[in-house]
């Protein structure tokens, strides 16, 4: 058990975690070839438009779901929306945000992204810390007008008119994963716009310059869309009870801030928090780029149901780095 | 019977005492240190067993401690004089419950603060610098031509307010006493002030640990009355001064040497 | 400074030095039983330094460092060899004493002593002296070095650590330094270079963090004397050669795991050193604690563990990432008292005291040294709130008060024993 740990804990978390999004991808992407179909109500952006997914991003449902009148929330199509909402619990719950470090389509796409910049040998750009704090807000705004928009369809909200229905998956029709993700299996048709009203035209005319803006900051900025995805904000609603968790003893911590350095999404607080034992931020993607990057022995680990699974130690870190450097 | 003897070799004087297999005190004296420590040491040792009819050999275990300890390759163990001295203070007080232990020595003065088992829990020491020991009083009673044991009767005489000393080192303070002689003040007022002068340096190094009641004072100048009552002033508490105060280092160590002993055997046995 | 007046200085300072030396080496090498056989290299590496004249320089370009803030990865990437110039050596304190007031801190003044005569001690040559600006008597002697001719680059660092801007503004002011570093050296500091640069001090660093880890060990394996000699050699030892010898020393003491050290028995209270670097020839203070039957088991002193725990960790092998990488790993971790907040120094003593099964701290201060005296405070307070016992020590490189100090650190340690006995 002990040399099983030590193997797990000296072994390279990056390399695997390339791997297992590339499988994921294919899964997710091309799963559909092989009739592959793991439900709709996936806590990752397996995106409905394309045609040969392996199962539904779980965003798309939920809009549909609760564009209904308020009386009928207690029935028939409120246990629909209920039997949805726990199936994504039970999803998410079982990797908590790994989902985003590991498998979301979308989020590998820009870790790509990274990787070409990366190998051109042109320089990242950070976020102040300022900026940083108010643009982590956006996605909760967008989680926000993900699910008023089509109750304002239904209902009339704050005294409103109703709204059209052209709003009814008005997300998806802005989300990049509908214009980006589709390209993947040859069908370029999302990367338009909708002329037949002028929601649509807005919404899709959004759309476009956000999958411009996807590809641009993609590759100035790791992960650059993470930051506003609803999705993200979604989960991090459930992320307490995530059954996965990244754990971190503040008293072994020296701040050096490795971690925090080799972090996609450029989080301080898993460097400076010395007091939460669960580290697990609102942008939190779970790659555990982290605990590989950590230095002091026991300090940040990965955990499933309390027992560590991955975690950082003074041997792995030094494997770590010389393999790095005879891989070059 | 079994005797252990405790040798406190102290910058001025040795003080020797002995305690029985029960652990109570059956002799003691003082010597001068003088040159020749070690062969003084042996020399009042052998007097000391003489005068209580012990032999040599009746001595189970020596143990040194003082400045001098390891000079003195008689000893089975030494120990610091800290450690001892709040080993005595626990067996001449007993019950009476000390949880501060000042001592005032030759070239040094100390401050331990005990927990309520009487084990150390923080201490200090004064620097490098013979203000606030025995060694300013003794240059105070040689500028007065007299002798140390008379500073407590001066202190008593006085009836002005006691002079104040300024200067905090032994070398400035020599001078400046000269010259307050000089201007015509009274020895006795001086004396005082020499004797607050001492008090409020060591408070102060006992604030740095805290003070908590009660306070035991030993070491020599402890035999100084005034020196206890400038002390008391400064604490503004009731200080415990054991018979004989110079003597509390050497019965510490005279009780550890017989609980050392006490343990070896225990542990010969096991 | 009149020629003869210096030569006979530069004769009789030598003199003292190496009889400091030889007395400190004495005491390491004779006072105690069963040396491991792995410290006869730090032994006479020291010999050869301090007693014979100084072991001979090779070609390579040296960068003197007067404290650890100077990031070595980017000196050793730039071709050059770094030199911790902090000295620990009366001899040098005494001929420093004429360029600092009286009150100034043995530590800085015995540097300047030692770069003022520049005969030994990593002084003979050094093209280049990095000034990181920690406390005030540093900045001042940096300034002084000047004057001495040495080229001296000033370091600049913030006050804080903690704050983004902090962060930035040492990040800046290291690539500044890394420049100043390629022009003096004239060798580009590309990519390749500062990667092997991290990981062959990586490298070292993990070879001194097995010997740390071996230290956890129940019964004392190993003694905080040879080990501040192990670490004191990192300031001027060549660098393969160094991890090389721990390598060696390590594997010698976890062979020596099931044998009891002798004279520091499980009984022995294990002791956490903090404060003012104890710098070889003046190991006084970890020495009497030794001597007194304690065991100095970790340390937190900027010439031993701070010097050698903190790791280098970057994502993208590109000097964008690597230079701030390096810049980060000195200063964000840092536990020196000149920063602003003391928290993470008394976070990593009480980490070290639980994981190292501590009985006691001792805290040096070098008289004159302000900010660890003024830390002494809040240090003391959380040490207490802990239930550890602290002997706070002032001292200096003088040998005067050795009497006093060995009544302390015995009483000290004799406070510990029944501590120790229970918990072993």
């Amino acid at each position: 058990m002990n040399a099983l740990r030590r193997f797990l804990n000296n072994g390279d978390i990056n390399r695997f975690r390339l791997w297992f999004q590339l499988g994921a991808f294919g899964l997710l992407i091309y799963g559909g070839f092989l009739a592959m179909d793991i439900g709709n109500s996936l806590p990752t952006f397996s995106c409905v438009f394309v045609d040969s997914r392996a199962g539904a991003c779980y965003l798309y449902p939920l809009q549909h779901q609760v564009n209904m009148p308020w009386s009928q929330f207690s029935g028939g199509r409120g246990i629909g929306l209920a039997v949805g909402l726990v199936t994504f619990f039970l999803f998410f719950v079982l990797f908590n945000k790994a989902w985003c470090g590991y498998a979301c389509p979308l989020g590998t796409v820009q870790d790509w992204i990274t990787k070409l910049r990366a190998r051109l040998g042109i320089r990242y750009s950070l976020y102040a810390n300022e900026t940083f704090g108010r643009l982590k807000a956006i996605k909760y705004v967008l989680l926000a007008l993900l699910i008023l928009l089509p109750l304002g369809i239904s209902n009339s909200l704050f005294g409103l008119p109703k709204l059209p229905r052209d709003l009814a998956t008005s997300y998806c029709m802005i989300c990049p994963g509908r214009t980006v993700l589709p390209l993947f299996t040859g069908d370029a048709s999302q990367l338009a716009i909708d002329f037949s009203s002028r929601t649509m035209m807005a919404l899709t005319g959004l759309g476009m310059a956000i999958t411009g803006g996807f590809f641009a900051g993609a590759f100035v900025k790791k992960r650059f869309f993470c930051l506003f995805c609803p999705m993200s904000a979604l989960q991090y609603a459930f992320s307490k009870a995530g059954l996965l968790r990244l754990t971190k003893q503040g008293a072994k911590c020296t701040r050096c801030g490795n971690c925090s350095r080799v972090c996609d999404v450029g989080i301080r607080e898993i460097a400076d928090d010395v007091t939460s034992r669960n580290i697990v931020q609102d942008d939190c993607m779970m790659c555990f780029k982290c605990v590989a990057a950590c230095p002091e022995s026991h300090c940040l680990a990965v955990t499933f149901l309390g027992m560590p699974v991955y975690e950082a130690t003074a041997e792995g870190f030094m494997r770590r780095t010389k393999r790095r450097d005879n891989h070059g | 019977m079994r005797y252990f003897a405790g040798i406190d070799m102290g910058s001025t004087a040795i003080k020797i005492a002995l305690v029985d297999q029960q652990g109570s005190l059956s002799g003691h004296t003082v010597v001068p240190t003088g040159s020749f420590f070690q062969k003084n040491t042996l020399e009042a040792l052998q007097l000391l067993l003489r005068e209580r009819g012990i032999e040599r050999s009746d001595v189970a275990y020596l143990l040194s401690t003082g400045y001098g300890r390891k000079l003195l390759p008689e000893a089975d163990e030494t120990i610091s004089e800290i450690t001892a001295n709040a080993a005595g203070a626990r067996a001449i007080a007993g019950s009476a419950a000390i949880r501060t232990i000042i001592n005032i020595g030759g070239q040094d003065s100390k401050v331990l603060l005990l927990d309520a088992d009487g084990h150390i829990r923080n201490f200090v020491m004064n620097d490098k610098c013979a203000a606030g020991t025995g060694r300013f009083l003794e240059m105070t009673a040689r500028n007065l031509g007299t002798d140390v044991g008379e500073l407590g009767n001066l202190h008593c005489r006085s009836s002005g307010a006691p002079l104040s000393i300024t200067s905090t080192c032994t070398v400035f303070a020599e001078s400046e006493i000269i010259s307050l002689l000089a201007r015509g003040h009274g020895k006795e007022e001086l004396v005082a002030g020499v004797h607050y002068s001492i008090a409020r340096r060591i408070v102060r190094l006992a604030r740095q640990i805290g003070i908590e009641d009660r306070v035991f004072f030993d070491g020599g100048p402890a035999l100084n009355s005034g020196m206890v009552a400038a002390l008391e002033d400064e604490l503004m508490l009731q200080v415990v001064v054991p018979a004989a105060p110079q003597l509390t280092t050497a019965i510490g160590a005279a009780t550890l040497a017989r609980t050392a002993w006490i343990d070896t055997g225990e542990q010969v046995n096991a | 400074m009149d020629k003869e007046r210096r030569e006979r200085l530069i004769r009789t300072t030598g003199v003292h030095l190496a009889m400091e030396a030889t007395e400190t080496l004495r005491q390491v090498v004779e006072e105690f039983p069963d040396n491991p056989r792995a410290m006869d290299y730090f032994y006479d590496l020291f010999r050869a330094e301090y007693c014979g004249g100084g072991a001979k320089k090779n070609g390579a370009m040296r960068i003197g460092m007067l404290c650890v803030q100077a990031p070595e990865e980017l000196i050793r990437a730039a071709g050059a060899v770094p030199v911790r110039l902090c000295s620990g050596s009366h001899a040098f304190d005494q001929a420093g004493a004429e360029f600092m007031p009286a009150k100034a801190c043995s530590l800085v003044k015995a540097t300047l002593g030692m770069l003022s005569l520049r005969t030994a001690g990593g002084a003979e040559r050094l093209d280049l002296v990095v000034n990181p600006t920690t406390c005030e008597q540093k900045k001042k002697a940096g300034e002084l070095l000047e004057d001495f001719g040495y080229r001296v680059h000033h370091l600049e660092m913030p006050p804080a650590k903690d704050s983004e801007e902090a962060r930035i503004y040492w990040q800046r002011s290291v690539k500044k330094f890394a420049a100043v570093l390629e022009e003096t050296t004239g060798v580009r500091i590309t990519k390749q270079r500062l990667a092997k640069a991290i990981r062959t001090t990586g490298m070292a660093r993990s070879a001194y963090r097995r010997l740390h880890e071996l230290a956890k060990w129940p019964r004392p394996l190993i003694r905080g004397k040879d080990v501040m000699l192990v670490t004191n050699a990192y300031f001027f030892d060549d660098l393969d050669r160094w991890t090389a010898a721990v390598t060696e020393l390590a594997d010698e003491i976890e062979q020596r795991r099931e044998t009891n050290l002798p004279g520091a028995g499980k009984h022995a209270p294990r002791i956490l050193f903090t404060g003012s670097p104890p710098i070889f020839p003046n190991l006084k203070l970890p020495l009497l604690i030794e001597q007194a039957g304690g065991v100095i088991v970790v340390d937190e002193v900027c010439s031993s563990s701070r010097l050698l725990h903190d790791q280098v960790a970057y994502d993208e092998q590109a000097l964008y990432d690597m230079v701030p990488a390096v810049a980060d790993r000195v200063l964000k971790p840092c536990t020196c008292p000149v920063f602003l907040s003391s928290q993470d120094r008394v976070r990593r003593l009480l980490d070290l005291a639980a994981s190292f099964a501590v009985d006691g701290v001792v805290y040096q201060s070098f008289a004159g040294c302000m900010p660890y005296a003024l830390e002494q405070r809040s240090v003391g307070q959380a040490l207490v709130n802990a239930n550890i016992p602290m002997l706070s020590v002032e001292t200096d490189y003088g040998p005067d008060d050795q009497g006093q100090l060995s009544t302390r650190v015995e009483a000290f340690i004799e406070s510990l024993r029944g501590k120790a006995r229970k918990r072993a």
